[in-house]
C-alpha cells in the first residue's frame, strides 16, 4: 500500500483544515508544495509543513497519525483512494466525498458525512451530531454513499438525507432523520427522542425508540422480504 | 462418423444472432421460486409465435440471491432489446407479481439496461416506494402478503445466441424420447443456456416458409417419417421418429458448451434407447451468424 504518511508533529489548539490532504490533489504535488499547503484558519496561516511530518510516496493512499479534535474537512471532497486517520477527527470529516474511501481510527466530530455523495466512511469510536446531514446552503444532506459507525452518534443524524446508507453499532440521538428524503439510517441499539421529524420518506431501523413522535402510527406487525 | 454405434452427420446447426435479458426470481422456497419462474416461461418456446423464448437456466442457492432466499434465474431472448420489454413487463407484471412471495431482481449484468420494476411499481397506486441500496434501485409495491421487491432495471445483450439444436434420429420413438430427456436434464447444469421448447424438447422441427400465403415456417417435411416416400426425405429406412433439442444462451460459448453435452449424453446413452443418428439443422449457412459443426463438438 503506498501512499504518504502526515505525523502530526506539532501541537496547535488552532482549528485546522485539512481537505487538501486527499489522495488526489497530492498526486502530482511535489513535496515543497506540498509542505507550504495552507491548512491553518487564521491570519497565522499554518501551513502542512509548520505541523506535520511528511514520508512515503504519492498513492492511492494517504494516512493522518495523531489525530486530533482540531483536525477539521478530513477527507472532505475525497473522490478516489483510501485515506486513513489514525486518530480522532474534527468536524466536517468526509463532507460532500463522492468516491473512496475514509477510514476514522478514533472519534469524528459533527457533519460527518455531510452532503456526501459516494463512497465509504468507518469510525471506530464515537460520532457527533448531524452525521450526513446538511450544511446551511445546502440543499440536501447526503445523496449516497455508505458511514458505518462502531460507537454512537450525536443529534440529527441523517438531516435532510435523501440517499445512502448510515450504521452505527450504538444509539443515535435525538431527531434522527429530521426532513429526511430517503435512505436508510440503521441504529443497532435504537434511537433517541423524535426521531423521523418532518420526515417525508427514508427508512430508519432501530430496535427501540426513546419517545416517538405522535405523528407515527403504529401499523402493526410486519413480514417483509427486505427492510 | 459413427461413435457408440450412433451415426453422426457432417453437417452443423445454425443459430442467430438475438438479444437477451433475464431476471433472478426469489421467493420463500425453491418450490414457490420455481412456480413463479415456470409460470413466467410459459407460452415462451418460439420467437416467431410467442414474442420472446423464456426458459430456466439455473437454480440459486439462498447465498447467491440479493435477499438471501431461494431462487431460479430465467432467461428470454428476443429479436432486439425493444422486443423484449413488453414481454418482460407482461410476463413479470402476470406471472411473478402474482405469486407468492415472490421477488424480482436482475438476472444479466451488463451496461446496457431495460427497464424491470419500471412497469410493474405503477401497481402500487401511488404506494409504492423507491429504495436505492449502493448502485441499486429497487422499488418495493404492497400487496396482499406483504411487499413485491422488484429492481428498477435489468441487464439486456445484443450478443447472444438463439437457435443451436441437435437432433435425435432412431427406430424406437420411447426410447428416443428418453434419450433426448436425458441430455435436456445434463444441459441443465451448462450455466447461461436455456431448452425454451416443451421439456426442452421439439417434435416438430420446421423449415422456412410454406405452400400457403402468410405462413413463415411449416413442417419440416424431410425429416418426417410419414412422408419418406413422398417428399426428399432425409431419412434412412429404420427411422421411426425424429426429435430436436433447442438451445438458446447468452455467449456462443455456453451454446456450444450446452450442443457438446447434448451430444456427449446421447451417444452415452442412446444406442440402448434405439438412438440411431445425431444430427443438427441449417438453411444452407446464409441465415444465421454462427455455426456449430458437430464433428467439432465430438469427444
Amino acid at each position: 500500500m503506498s501512499g504518504l504518511t502526515f505525523r502530526l508533529s506539532t501541537y496547535t489548539d488552532e482549528r485546522l483544515d485539512l481537505s487538501p490532504l486527499i489522495p488526489s490533489n497530492l498526486a502530482t504535488l511535489p513535496l515543497s508544495d506540498m509542505l507550504g499547503l495552507v491548512v491553518g484558519t487564521t491570519k497565522r496561516q499554518l501551513k502542512v509543513g509548520d505541523l506535520f511530518a511528511v514520508s512515503g510516496q504519492p498513492g492511492d493512499t494517504v494516512t493522518i497519525q495523531g489525530g486530533s479534535e482540531h483536525l477539521d474537512f478530513v477527507g472532505a471532497g475525497l473522490d478516489r483512494g483510501t485515506l486513513i486517520v489514525d486518530g480522532d477527527a474534527g468536524a466536517y470529516a468526509g463532507r460532500k466525498m463522492t468516491g473512496g474511501e475514509l477510514h476514522i481510527r478514533g472519534r469524528a466530530g459533527a457533519f460527518l458525512g455531510s452532503g456526501a455523495s459516494g463512497g465509504l466512511i468507518t469510525v471506530k469510536g464515537s460520532a457527533g451530531e448531524r452525521v450526513g446531514s446538511m450544511c446551511p446552503g445546502d440543499k440536501f444532506g447526503m445523496t449516497g454513499g455508505v458511514v458505518h459507525i462502531e460507537g454512537s452518534i450525536g443529534d440529527r443524524v441523517g438531516e435532510k438525507m435523501r440517499r445512502g446508507t448510515i450504521i452505527t453499532r450504538g444509539v443515535a440521538g435525538a431527531h434522527a432523520g429530521s426532513r429526511m428524503l430517503g435512505g436508510t439510517i440503521w441504529a443497532e441499539k435504537g434511537f433517541g427522542p423524535g426521531p423521523g421529524t418532518l420526515l417525508r420518506r427514508g427508512t430508519l431501523i432501530g430496535p427501540a425508540v426513546e419517545q416517538m413522535l405522535p405523528t407515527f402510527a403504529d401499523s402493526g406487525m410486519h413480514d417483509l422480504v427486505i427492510l | 462418423m459413427r461413435a457408440n454405434g450412433i451415426t453422426i452427420d457432417d453437417t452443423f446447426a445454425e443459430a442467430f444472432g438475438m438479444s437477451a435479458t433475464g431476471v433472478i426470481v426469489t421467493a420463500d422456497s425453491p418450490k414457490w421460486a420455481r412456480q413463479a419462474a415456470v409460470t413466467m416461461s410459459g407460452f415462451g418456446t418460439s420467437v416467431i409465435g410467442c414474442g420472446a423464448e423464456v426458459g430456466i437456466d439455473r437454480e440459486f442457492t439462498p447465498d447467491d440471491t440479493p435477499d438471501g432466499r431461494p431462487g431460479v434465474r430465467v432467461l428470454m431472448f428476443g429479436f432486439s432489446p425493444d422486443a423484449l420489454l413488453p414481454q418482460l413487463k407482461n410476463r413479470v407484471g402476470q406471472c411473478v407479481l402474482t405469486s407468492p412471495g415472490s421477488a424480482c431482481y436482475a438476472g444479466v449484468d451488463s451496461q446496457t439496461r431495460i427497464a424491470l420494476g419500471a412497469g410493474p411499481r405503477f401497481f402500487g397506486d401511488g404506494y409504492q416506494t423507491a429504495k436505492r441500496l449502493g448502485k441499486k434501485h429497487y422499488w418495493r409495491v404492497p400487496v396482499m402478503d406483504g411487499e413485491f421487491v422488484i429492481e428498477e432495471t435489468t441487464g439486456v445483450i445484443t450478443d447472444a445466441v438463439g437457435g443451436g439444436n441437435v437432433l435425435l434420429l432412431g427406430n424406437d420413438r420411447a426410447g428416443l424420447l428418453d434419450a433426448a430427456e436425458l441430455a435436456v436434464a445434463a444441459i441443465g447444469n451448462v450455466p447461461d443456456v436455456i431448452t425454451p421448447f416443451p421439456g426442452g424438447i421439439v417434435r416438430s422441427g420446421s423449415k422456412v416458409g410454406s405452400k400457403y400465403d402468410g405462413m413463415i415456417a411449416s413442417t419440416n417435411d424431410a425429416f418426417c417419417p410419414t412422408l419418406r416416400g413422398a417428399v426428399k426425405s432425409e431419412l434412412g429406412p429404420d427411422t421411426v421418429a425424429v426429435l430436436e433439442i433447442v438451445i438458446d444462451g447468452l455467449t456462443s460459448q455456453a451454446v456450444a458448451n450446452a450442443m457438446k453435452t447434448a451430444v456427449d449424453t446421447i451417444i452415452k446413452v442412446g444406442w440402448g434407447k434405439g438412438v440411431t443418428r445425431i444430427s443438427a439443422g441449417n438453411y444452407g449457412g446464409k441465415l444465421g451468424q454462427h455455426h456449430y459443426h458437430l464433428r467439432e463438438l465430438l469427444p
